[in-house]
């Protein structure tokens, strides 16, 4: 089950230009190099429309001089290149200026070795092409058996097989390998001018645990054919029920307010918060890049930090920040191994489960909206505002009655993390954000 | 670093940076056509970007990069067959080229490839007057200024962030109808973000400009000074704001960023691929009145300096001013070979694609509604309780024509008057309602800053929405209860 290893003249290309930068005066180097292969087929009314191969390659560069610091990338690796963009770098630093902060983390503790997080399936190298594209077709045919679906956006399926290679010049020299296969159906029911569309799908690091076609095909008609002739509702506030996809929204957009990025450029509501309880006692939020097999798991980040577990809010208290070396040292906190090379990232950042079955969260309300998807901009982290476009099924004693648009809802992240008065058991790791079925009261939903 | 003014950006020095000749254009396209197709397409890319960020008083990053690649697309029938690489090696060309055949199944055998001939663009929409890149002084001193015209416009500006991109995308098409063409874009985006704080009350406010342009325009024009100037006032002003009120009113857009609106509502459903796939509700509309009569919603690629403006667009067409919607009556569509073939319609121009790694779209470029013939005053005065749509953040809409989209700024208006600002508000309605409901269009045309992007199935391309002043009878505004 072991990845192969990864290609001798790139490991030895970032020592390379590690040491090159040293000689040219570089204080601090750090190198990252990726490699991909990619495969993609989109499948319409059962034939194919796009299918895509390709292998890429693209190379980073950090420098710091005297406290100051450039950056390069690009995807040019050839060796003179990358010797002319290092001279470059370290000629921009003459006219830009310290900053006390600047520094790669130094090397501590070594990071969970790759081969036990379970990142690479050996298999990718070995399906067939056509087996991708019959899954695509299949997955397609069923959902358009559906008497009710009117047209097909197409199904997608895609696998991509990646290698991250790290080196600095603080000693650090990773790299590792990690997969990922997807397939996706979007869909349209009604007729022309009264439409509903929706799309489903699932994304995993292994093909056998990969989602069937019939599964796919099964929540897309679902999604796709509970909002067909939606209705306008008046303004109100009721109970709404985050389905886990909207809930891992909510927690993309808490993500970035919690992130070291936004709290050092003071752009979070959450500047200032540590150690306060920002939220109800029914909140547990953790950041975990060490689960295996998760899409958002890695052995170190961007920076060669171990990946860790971070308990971000406990019992509603907002414990810890999510950091990079920069945002970190800053804050005088220290790195949580998040970093993305231009700020940070999650790595399973998720919502604590509950109880409940999501089912036992709808029946249990006498009036509520059900959220399934918004559309638009309206997410404010300075404030924590958020104002969106919403879709989404009017809830009547405790089932779910009709389809509902052309509404928006408007809230406070805030009030909302101290409203959620149910939390679903359902929490299943579809994405690098992700939480379970909640139900928040405060939310103006805005109709007619 | 090799400066690049407009006088050297000869075709024949884009198609230079290539590192292949005519014999191997015709082997790459004749072993991608090899098992049949009715085009293949080698499309070129070679992309200089030039970072630079001001915070924390202090020039803090900058970053250069280069992206390199080739995208391989065969045709055949309605399917696409497309190969990547950043490698420019002929071997990893023929490579891509016989992965991009994969779609044709039946040899029908060789598919002759005409002699390849150059042509160019007949007209250049970009403003290049001094070197790109500018020289890093020049930028730091422009930058600078913008930072410290935000932070010193009031004491309550607490925090300033400036970064300035450059881009010089060169690229070069070359397919099997003969065509070699290439292109020399640059773009130019110098954005300001300003905080600004009262009490525990804290709001950000941006701006920006730019456009295909080099530094020197935007040191003529003073826009460093400008965009200071407006992200300070755009926070300052919502430190006052208030939430907005929720329900159904009259909306007047304001000129300028309002276009986003129809970009949004209606700009994307006229998207021939769309069309073709009858996913549009516009598929079956061409010819008919869909609109109020003082709609006219036009496209045009062809506007100096606009951000969406290019030479040819990413299949080597030339770009072509597009009439989408006039009079109220649909009368076009936005055209990418594909589409344009699938539908028996002419091209306009628009196939566009975010870099070599994507295969082209049927886009939007410059997209405005153009004026009519009201007094923006009347308009406003027109109305007894309505929202004045001031900035706007983006918007997204969905087949059914359900559209929404943020306004960082508002105000109220009352008796025919602007009066509270409004701040954090999203529309939300219906596009075939929207176009109906257009009751008054102003004189005062205007676009967007120079500093937008569009996105569409994970490819995002710059581009530019325009409209003058508008009234819409009646919209939906979330806001607080």
């Amino acid at each position: 089950m072991k990845p192969t290893a990864p290609p001798q003249e790139l490991l030895d290309l970032a020592t390379d230009l590690v040491n090159f930068a040293l000689a040219q005066g570089a204080d601090e180097v750090e190198v990252a190099i990726g490699q991909g292969e990619e495969f993609n087929v989109d499948i319409r009314n059962q034939e194919i429309e796009n299918l895509t191969q390709a292998q890429t390659r693209g190379i980073s560069l950090r420098l710091i001089k005297d406290k100051k610091s450039a950056s390069a990338s690009s995807s040019d690796l050839k060796r003179e290149t990358l010797e002319e963009l290092i001279k470059g770098a370290l000629g921009r630093l003459e006219l830009t200026q310290a900053d006390p902060w600047n520094g790669l983390p130094e090397v501590t503790a070594p990071s969970f070795p790759p081969e036990k997080l379970q990142l690479y399936d050996p298999k990718i190298q070995e399906i067939p092409i056509e087996t991708k594209i019959e899954l695509a077709r299949q997955t397609e045919k069923i959902a358009l058996q559906d008497k009710r679906i009117t047209n097909s956006h197409g199904a997608s399926f895609s696998s991509l097989e990646s290698l991250h290679i790290l080196a600095n010049s603080k000693g650090f020299a990773g790299a590792y390998e990690e997969t990922s296969f997807s397939l996706s159906v979007g869909l349209q029911a009604g007729e022309t001018d009264n439409r509903a569309e929706d799309f489903w799908g699932h994304t995993s690091r292994f093909f056998d645990q990969l989602e069937p076609p019939e599964e796919i095909a099964r929540q897309a008609v679902k999604r796709t054919t509970r909002l067909l002739h939606p209705r306008k509702i008046p303004t109100q506030q009721v109970p709404v029920v985050f389905e886990p996809e909207m809930t891992a929204w909510l927690l993309g957009f808490l993500f970035v307010c919690v992130s070291g990025t936004a709290i050092y450029q003071k752009t979070s509501f959450l500047v200032d918060k540590l150690g306060q309880r920002i939220a109800g006692a029914n909140i547990d939020v953790i950041d975990d890049g060490l689960l295996p097999g998760k899409l958002g798991t890695r052995p170190f980040d961007r920076e060669g930090v171990p990946c860790r577990r971070t308990q971000v809010i406990s019992r509603g208290q907002l414990n810890s920040y999510l950091l990079d070396t920069y945002s970190a040292r800053r804050l005088g906190l220290n790195s949580t191994g998040n970093a993305s090379g231009s700020g940070v990232r999650p790595n399973n950042f998720h919502l604590q489960p509950g109880s409940l079955s999501p089912e036992k969260i709808i029946s249990s309300l006498d009036k509520g909206f059900l959220l399934v998807r918004t559309i638009g901009h309206g997410l404010n982290p300075v404030t924590g505002e958020i104002s969106r476009g919403a879709f989404g099924l009017w809830i009547e004693k405790g089932e779910l009655a009709f389809p509902v648009a052309e509404v928006t809802i408007s809230g406070n992240l805030q009030d909302i993390l101290n409203q959620v008065i149910y939390i679903g058991n359902d929490l299943k790791f579809r994405s690098a954000v992700c939480g379970p079925t909640i139900a928040v009261e405060g939310i103006t939903i805005a109709g007619n | 670093m090799k400066k690049t003014n407009s006088s050297d950006i000869s075709a024949q020095a884009t198609l230079h940076l290539f590192p292949f000749d005519e014999a191997d254009y015709q082997k790459i396209l004749s072993t991608a056509l090899s098992r049949g197709g009715w085009l293949a397409e080698i499309f070129l890319e070679y992309t200089r970007f030039y970072h630079l960020l001001m915070e924390d008083d202090i020039i803090k990053e900058t970053d250069e990069s280069i992206r390199q690649g080739a995208g391989l697309r065969v045709l055949e029938g309605e399917k696409a067959g497309f190969a990547y690489t950043n490698d420019f090696k002929l071997d990893s060309l023929l490579k891509a080229a016989q992965a991009a055949r994969a779609i044709v199944s039946s040899p029908p055998g060789q598919v002759a490839i005409p002699p390849l001939q150059q042509s160019r663009p007949e007209h250049s929409y970009y403003l290049l007057q001094g070197p790109m890149p500018a020289s890093l002084a020049d930028k730091i001193k422009l930058v600078k200024q913008t930072y410290y015209t935000a932070l010193q416009a009031h004491p309550r500006i607490k925090k300033v962030r400036v970064s300035l991109v450059e881009a010089f995308q060169q690229v070069a098409l070359i397919n099997s109808d003969g065509l070699i063409i290439t292109d020399a874009r640059p773009m130019i985006k110098l954005v300001c973000l300003a905080i600004a704080e009262a009490g525990s009350r804290r709001e950000a406010g941006f701006a920006g400009d730019g456009g295909r342009v080099d530094l020197s325009f935007l040191d003529k024009h003073n826009l460093a000074q400008r965009i200071g100037q407006e992200a300070a006032e755009e926070a300052l002003l919502l430190l006052e704001a208030r939430p907005a009120p929720a329900g159904e009113m009259p909306v007047v857009l304001a000129p300028g960023q309002g276009g986003v609106l129809l970009h949004e509502a209606v700009g994307h459903l006229l998207e021939a691929d769309f069309i073709r796939k009858k996913t549009s509700i516009f598929w079956n509309k061409l010819d008919q009145i869909v609109a109020a009569e003082q709609v006219t919603i036009i496209d045009d690629p062809t506007i100096p300096r606009f951000r969406g403006s290019y030479n040819i667009d990413d299949e080597g067409t030339l770009p072509q001013k597009t009439y989408l919607i006039q009079r109220g009556r649909v009368v076009g569509f936005l055209q990418d070979r594909l589409s344009a073939r699938l539908l028996g319609q002419a091209l306009t121009g628009h196939g566009r694609r975010e870099d070599y790694s994507h295969l082209p779209l049927p886009r939007m470029s410059n997209t405005y509604l153009d004026q009519g013939e009201y007094a923006p005053e009347e308009i406003i005065r027109s109305i007894k309780k309505g929202l004045y749509a001031r900035r706007f953040q983006g918007g997204q809409v969905e087949d059914s024509g359900k559209f929404t989209f943020s306004l960082s700024s508002a105000q109220l208006i009352e008796d025919g008057k602007l009066t509270v600002p409004l701040k954090q508000v999203t529309l939300i309605g219906s596009n075939l309602e929207v176009l109906r409901d257009i009751t008054m269009v102003g004189h005062d045309l205007a676009f967007s800053h120079q500093i937008g992007s569009c996105g569409k199935e994970g490819q995002t391309v710059p581009v530019t929405d325009g409209c003058p002043t508008v009234k819409i009878k009646k919209l939906t505004v979330g806001g607080a209860l």
